[in-house]
């Protein structure tokens, strides 16, 4: 008991001295939980990204088969379909048609997707809600289209695509078969690429291996390599980002150290009075060690609870701007709350212990001042 | 004044942990596929044979990395810099990275 | 009862300023009693205070208080009981700036870890017996001379030492105020406490109430004495 109520009396202390230094303090702590917010915040941000694309993208097509030629994906003849649809295994083979369709009154970059079984009909066009707020069309509105040749196509939105599917829909538009033909000049006996439906998971690789034996000129892609792309594509580490961060954050370390190192001769002063008052040195040196760490706990909780809410309720707001770059369209999506021990843990590590290793031995060093000269006035 | 400077401190602290340990829980316990918005989502995935998030809408690479060929982000020259502002945020995909393996 | 025994001090010994504070100092401090140090500045007597007090270590020679030698514990220890024995009154008041007139009182008690509720009411009755209860929030910045001189012995006084130790505490100090402590220092002793000053004011050395003065030059004692 007589320990927890000395270490408390010992915070009372501390306490009231860094209030001493008020707005000199307050700025400190300010500049230390934006640092913790930054890199949690992008920490939370690409994490959950991460798992929220795995998690989406497990039902994409098990294989996908492009063709290249000269080292790039060009169209693929439709006459591979009955080689791969013979191999064993494969349960269903189908062309996609899909492309992209720059609209220059926007500015924007659309997907344009032709859906297997597309209801709407010739003529018709569905559209995801990016896709009608940068061009400004409601249900019931024509399209203007520039076809390949120079022509102008009018399709009509039938629908927009729900706004809680925009993650994965935001710059759709899905057209027949015919009208992707007439905007693109893609011949009947082609298609983007194919999409291959195996019965057994545990197969793919094999299937793929086969395909790619049989046709040369082709590349499959599985549906583990797409998961996989995801999962590294937001891997926090990687990213120009972070290292800008990481120098702002080793800033931020340095002018700690800095600040923690010159001890003034006020300071001094006061802690030759603490201990002529019967502070010994381990006491003093409780105290600064309660300094740090009540700055440095405090910035970081503070830091973590506002990335949470900033990338969890406002959706990465302030990241926006990076985000969305050079593209007009940008989906609006809340992200599911993903935060685990490892993250919580590399942040610490990141941010508290670094603050606390710079600011140890200046601490030590302040505790053992002498309390003679106090002594002497 | 009554309070205790470290009571009212240590009392916060206690709050600050309180609130971060809910968070963990919440994630933990949430189940990442049972949500209906993404049911709703990854039925969509499955009906028009979706392959890539819609995020990055600048560049061909960017909103397929997944379907993304080594040409793509070299496009413009063999040794055109990266250009896109989503570069910063995004490494290249590794189907891109680890030519000549598929 | 503390006594020194043939003690030495010397400051940056072996480097070129080195500087000899205390020669062969044999004393004995009497309880119950107020001893004065007299002696101008530069005669030491800081010094010794800081010894007696245990405050800094004696370069030769050895400390006994109340019987037990003290001169080579460890700092912990010595911290320790210096906390519980002694009450230091320093020349400048030293008082800590930016807290409050009761969070002064309080400090030396802080490392004894004792219940907050107790230290608050012991330091509050002390405030009231000086007459500053109605101060104890303030900080004390805002104090006048005297008040601060009452919050000082305050201070000294929060552990119950049995010693007291003041540095030229009428230094700072009109007649009138000088004259209050002297009379608040006798009180103390009736209370069963031993009080040592070092001073070189007429005022303190020539008072009715001390019982013995000791008188220092250039380190030694220029009228020394073992017990009377």
């Amino acid at each position: 008991m007589g320990s927890i109520e000395k270490q408390r009396s010992i915070i009372d202390f501390t306490l009231a001295s860094l209030l001493r230094r008020k707005g000199k303090n307050a700025a400190f702590l300010a500049v230390y939980t934006l640092v913790v917010f930054s890199l949690a915040s992008v920490m939370f941000f690409s994490q959950a990204l991460r798992k929220e694309a795995v998690a989406l993208l497990a039902d994409a097509p098990e294989l996908v088969v492009q063709r290249m030629v000269a080292g790039r994906h060009d169209l693929i003849p439709l006459s591979y379909v009955e080689k791969i649809r013979d191999i064993r295994g494969v349960r269903a083979v189908r062309g996609r048609l899909w492309g992209y369709y720059y609209d220059s009154l926007s500015g924007a970059n659309y997907t344009l997707l032709v859906p297997e079984g597309f209801t709407w009909g010739a003529g018709n066009i569905a559209v995801g809600q990016g896709v009608a707020r940068s061009s400004m069309a409601v249900k019931g509105d024509v399209m203007p289209f520039r076809t390949y040749d120079g022509r102008l196509a009018r399709l009509r939105v039938a629908g927009v695509l729900p706004s809680s599917t925009e993650l994965v829909s935001s710059d759709l538009i899905l057209l027949s078969a015919e009208d992707f033909r007439i905007l693109f000049g893609v011949p009947r006996r082609v298609a983007t690429d194919l999409s291959v439906e195996v019965a057994n998971p545990a197969e793919i690789s094999t299937i793929a291996r086969k395909i790619a034996m049989m046709l040369p000129d082709t590349r499959p892609i599985a549906r583990e390599e797409i998961l996989r792309t995801y999962d590294a594509v937001f891997n926090w580490r990687s990213g120009i980002l972070l290292l800008i961060l990481s120098g702002a954050l080793l800033a931020f370390i340095i002018f700690a150290w800095d600040k923690a190192a010159g001890l003034s001769s006020e300071e001094r002063k006061e802690i030759g009075i603490l201990k002529a008052i019967g502070w010994d040195t381990g006491d003093v040196l409780a105290m600064k060690l309660w300094e740090g760490a009540s700055v440095s706990l405090t910035a970081f909780l503070a830091g973590v609870i506002l990335a949470y809410l900033h990338v969890f309720t406002t959706s990465a707001i302030l990241f926006e701007p990076v985000l969305k770059g050079w593209s007009v369209l940008y989906p609006k999506f809340r992200l599911t709350p993903y935060i685990d021990l490892a993250q919580l843990a590399a942040l610490f590590f990141l941010t508290v212990v670094p603050y606390a290793v710079a600011t140890i031995i200046p601490a030590w060093r302040a505790a053992t001042v002498d309390p003679d000269a106090v002594m002497r006035g | 004044m009554s309070l205790r400077k470290s009571t009212v401190f240590l009392s916060l602290l206690a709050l600050g942990l309180a609130s971060v340990a809910a968070i963990m829980a919440q994630s933990a316990l949430s189940g990442r596929g049972a949500a209906p918005d993404i049911i709703e989502k990854r039925g969509m995935v499955k009906r028009l044979a979706l392959t890539d998030l819609v995020l990055f809408t600048d560049a061909r690479y960017t909103r397929h990395p997944a379907m993304s060929d080594l040409h793509a982000p070299f496009q413009d020259h063999p040794l055109s810099l990266e250009h896109f502002p989503s570069g910063s945020l995004m490494a290249p995909p590794p189907n891109v990275r680890a030519y000549g393996k598929h | 009862m503390i006594e020194l025994l043939n003690v030495h001090k010397t400051f940056n010994q072996g480097k070129p300023n080195e500087h000899v504070a205390i020669r062969d100092v044999t004393l004995a401090i009497a309880s119950r009693r107020i001893t004065v140090l007299k002696g101008p500045s530069g005669s030491g007597k800081t010094t010794l205070l800081s010894i007696l007090g245990g405050m800094a270590r004696p370069t030769a020679g050895r400390i006994l208080l109340f019987g037990r030698e003290i001169t080579s514990l460890p700092e912990r220890f010595l911290t320790e009981i210096r906390r519980g024995t002694f009450g230091f009154i320093f020349q400048h008041f030293n008082l800590v700036m930016g807290i409050s007139v009761l969070e002064n009182v309080m400090l030396p008690a802080y490392p004894r870890g004792e219940s907050h509720l107790l230290l608050r009411q012991r330091a509050l009755a002390l405030l009231k017996m000086f007459g500053l209860a109605a101060r104890s929030a303030a900080p004390v910045e805002g104090l006048s001379g005297g008040e601060m001189q009452r919050v000082a012995i305050a201070r000294a006084l929060i552990n119950d030492p049995q010693v007291i130790i003041a540095d030229e505490p009428t230094a700072h100090l009109d007649t009138g105020l000088s004259a209050e402590f002297m009379e608040q220092m006798a009180r103390l002793r009736e209370e069963g406490k031993t009080i040592i000053m070092a001073s070189h004011d007429p005022l303190v050395c020539e008072a009715a109430i001390v019982n013995r003065v000791v008188e220092m030059r250039d380190g030694r004692l220029s009228a020394a004495g073992v017990l009377p």
